[in-house]
């Protein structure tokens, strides 16, 4: 592993590994969704989309041709913290295609032609998401865990502040484009002279950005609270969920090995309690997304109609457990494991060890977090986790999508479970 | 049994594949081979149910299994001093499940549940619909996770019978790819139940494949977005250089911004939110799907240009240009599949299961050995839009 830093501030991180001449590259820039200006929720992302539609020399057509020709994989997306370009290629390619991450951050054609396809694209992919029954319970849960705060919306935005971005809006977010600070890996078969290149700014050009600083991210809302919506399913949608705490923080890495314990594997506890004790999902689980603010963690499964109110007092029932009873040693050593499992897993490629080295340096973590990580968490203690679970799990909201009647046998339960008191 | 060496990866994955799809299910057997999958997970004659995933993701590994029309398998990943205790555990689990007549009424709540939540996905169910209609009879116009009542029927007996006449020494496959040095597993595969298995008394190969050109208009409740589907049929999977310029083709079309579908009808028209063209690859005839999302009064526009474009391709070949550039991304698209250890696995395991023995490398001259010429003689042709079954769905 080598570190540099690129002319303008961006710090350049180089992972040298055998195997296939294959190079996955990284470059994440802090502010994205949760960075969307007052009125503009989806800008971010509507930028991030236009970015390889021409940049530097080169035309939309241009840049597609150059990346698609070389047989490449190019794709720009934001997420809530930031902004990430991704970039697979050949590693005899890589001379030829790395500098575009730098040209498309500093020198971005932003043509409103290329905008309106974009923002069109967006619109449809929004209206498409309505049907799928998770989506609407997830939108509606992020919205009872965020409110109108900076995570309180999909990237991809709200329709009518989309419809409304242009291209002065995007000129001036482009311009800030790395100003909360960005930093750069690269993974794989890394050929002689690309980080030189990098080094030396593209034509000339030094692209101004400094290391993403530790800081604090968007909080979210603190009080429980039930949603619904009505649609014309089989199953009933329920997530369950709270907001926590960010990457990296004092019991974040508790809540960790609890998600491992739920949620990770076929002898997780949710998937033991529902499914294979009674038969209630085929797909349960856990979603905790590293954030760089109060990150949600939620329990989520779908379930039979005529079986939601089972479903729905078992998932409650098993939160309540969490906050009343503490791990066994037993429980602790499995959660251990697949933590440990899981780092070793997501090692296995070139572009999983750029993304996720990206991702902690993002969040201003230390480029060796995930180790780290792997220390401190064998220190941890069956009462740690439930400390941990008792100050950030204390009061989670439900959220419903599916027939109305299923929808009134879970508010039932709720409205009498001891979580909700 | 198949192995390769990658010294360098930090696991190893251990891949067990049978030919026990559900197009091997008989009469009435509609969806037994999905839920077989599932069942085995339920525990074997020296395993408890739960048991096999419990010290497997202890040893900090994890696995999971997919049943497809064709084939089934069951793919363990684990640190690679983890490797030899899991092989004997996967085995024993795959090769002789328990099938608890308890479990099993549970396990069929849990394939329901599966069942209904892909009924909750409405462009699946048009998918589905797709099938039916242009495969007709075949295995492959029937669902794989099965018919609702048919599986309230099966039993714990009909599905021991359908592993016992399915999982044979001539019907199996065990594929392990990751860092094997220090792995003995020679002896142990000696002794274990894989050693035991016999060949199978009939084995008749799945039933070709004939679609039927056709076209069909369904409106479907909670669709937010209208979906022009078509389906098309290419020679099968044994059939391995045209499966690769099937690859070029469906590339060549609608892979990336500069293909001639997303090009034309998402680029320039702005008629689609997305249009898709892939190449499924199966036994008895590969299937191409293509799929458009656009608006309901779009529809009669898209599909007049989808016509137009493979009209167009059929009328001129393509340039070397478009071929070379469809080259480089299957090329780099196969390369990048096998950076891990469960991509190498899985398609070595696969070819070695259907007898198709060849090394790493071969696709790959395979590929350069595509013309525009070649292509446009063997495969354009059959990619006409008078030879395929069209399904548009509306929102209703």
């Amino acid at each position: 592993m080598e570190q540099r830093l690129l002319s303008g501030g961006c710090p350049l991180w180089l992972i040298h590994r055998p195997g296939p001449e294959i190079l996955s590259a990284k470059l994440w820039l802090r502010g994205g969704s949760s960075a969307d200006p007052a009125g503009q929720r989806g800008a971010a992302q509507l930028l991030a989309g236009v970015l390889s539609r021409g940049c530097g020399p080169l035309s939309g057509d241009a840049l597609a041709d150059l990346v698609e020709g070389r047989g490449a994989g190019l794709r720009c997306e934001a997420s809530e913290d930031g902004t990430l370009l991704s970039l697979k290629c050949a590693s005899e390619d890589a001379r030829l295609l790395l500098p575009l991450l730098l040209q498309m951050v500093s020198s971005p054609w932003l043509v409103e032609d290329q905008i309106s396809l974009e923002r069109q694209l967006n619109l449809q992919t929004l209206q498409r998401q309505k049907e799928d029954p998770f989506q609407v319970a997830h939108d509606q849960l992020r919205h009872q865990l965020y409110g109108d705060g900076a995570y309180g919306h999909d990237p991809l935005g709200v329709e009518a502040e989309l419809e409304q971005i242009g291209q002065d809006q995007l000129h001036q977010l482009a311009r800030r484009l790395g100003q909360q600070g960005a930093v750069m890996v690269l993974a794989g078969r890394i050929p002689e002279g690309v980080d030189t290149l990098l080094l030396e700014g593209v034509e000339q050009h030094r692209w101004p950005t400094t290391e993403p600083p530790r800081q604090a991210g968007p909080a979210g809302l603190k009080h429980a609270s039930l949603k619904s919506s009505r649609d014309d399913t089989e199953q009933l949608v329920m997530m369950l969920g709270t907001t926590t705490s960010p990457l990296g923080s004092e019991q974040a890495l508790a809540l960790r090995l609890l998600h491992c314990h739920l949620g990770i594997g076929m002898s997780s506890r949710l998937f033991i309690a529902l499914r294979e004790e009674h038969g209630l999902a085929y797909d349960v689980g856990v979603h905790y997304p590293a954030r760089l603010g109060d990150a949600p963690f939620v329990f989520h499964l779908s379930s039979s109609s005529d079986r939601a109110r089972e479903a729905c007092q078992e998932l409650l029932n098993e939160w309540l457990r969490l906050l009343e009873t503490p791990l066994s040693d037993e429980q602790l050593s499995l959660a251990l494991a697949k933590f440990r499992g899981q780092e070793a897993l997501g090692r296995q490629t070139g572009s999983q060890i750029a993304d996720r080295h990206a991702l902690v340096l993002g969040h201003g973590l230390p480029f060796d977090f995930a180790d780290r990580s792997l220390r401190e968490a064998a220190a941890l203690t069956p009462a740690d986790l439930h400390k941990a679970a008792q100050a950030l799990l204390l009061k989670p909201s439900l959220s419903l999508c599916g027939p109305a009647s299923a929808i009134a046998a879970a508010e039932a339960v709720w409205s009498s479970h001891p979580l909700n008191r | 049994m198949v192995q390769l060496d990658l010294p360098d990866a930090p696991v190893i994955c251990l891949d067990f594949w049978c030919q026990a799809g559900s197009c091997y299910e008989g009469e009435g057997e509609s969806g037994l081979a999905h839920f077989l999958e599932h069942m085995v997970f339920k525990g074997s004659k020296q395993l408890d149910a739960g048991e096999f995933d419990l010290r497997i993701e202890a040893l900090g590994g994890n696995s999971n299994a997919a049943t497809g029309f064709d084939d089934v398998h069951y793919h363990v990943l684990v640190p690679p001093a983890a490797a030899e205790e899991s092989l004997g555990l996967l085995l024993d689990l795959v090769l002789q499940p328990r099938l608890d007549p308890t479990d099993f009424d549970m396990e069929r709540q849990v394939v329901l549940e599966e069942l209904a939540q892909s009924e909750d996905q409405p462009e699946e169910v048009a998918f589905q619909q797709l099938l039916r209609l242009s495969c007709l009879d075949h295995a492959y116009g029937q669902p794989i996770l099965g018919e609702r009542q048919a599986l309230q029927n099966h039993s714990p007996a009909s599905m021991a019978a359908f592993h016992q006449r399915s999982y044979r020494s001539d019907r199996c496959c065990l594929s392990i790819a990751g860092p094997l040095k220090d792995i003995g597993i020679r002896d142990q595969l000696e002794q274990s139940a894989l050693a035991q298995l016999h060949p199978a008394e009939d084995h008749a190969g799945p039933r070709p494949l004939k679609l039927h050109p056709g076209e069909h208009r369904m409106e479907l409740p909670r669709l937010e977005a209208a979906r022009l589907l078509m389906a098309w049929q290419l020679p099968g999977a044994a059939d391995q250089q045209t499966v690769i310029g099937g690859d070029l083709l469906t590339t060549l079309l609608a892979e990336g911004r500069r293909s001639r579908l997303v090009e034309r009808l998402r680029e320039q028209l702005r008629l689609v939110e997305s249009i898709d063209l892939d190449l499924n690859v199966l036994e008895s005839g590969c299937l191409v799907l293509l799929e458009a999302v656009c608006e309901e009064e779009q529809l009669p526009e898209v599909r007049q240009e989808v016509r137009a474009v493979l009209e167009q391709l059929q009328d001129q070949e393509p340039s070397n240009a478009e071929l070379e550039r469809a080259k480089r991304l299957v090329g780099n698209g196969y390369r990048f599949s096998l950076e891990a250890p469960g991509g190498v696995a899985a398609m070595v395991g696969n070819s070695t299961l259907w007898g198709r023995h060849h090394n790493l490398q071969a696709p790959l001259d395979w590929l350069e050995a595509w013309t525009v010429e070649r292509l446009s003689k063997d495969l354009i042709c059959q990619l006409s839009p008078e030879l395929a079954f069209c399904l548009e769905a509306v929102p209703a």
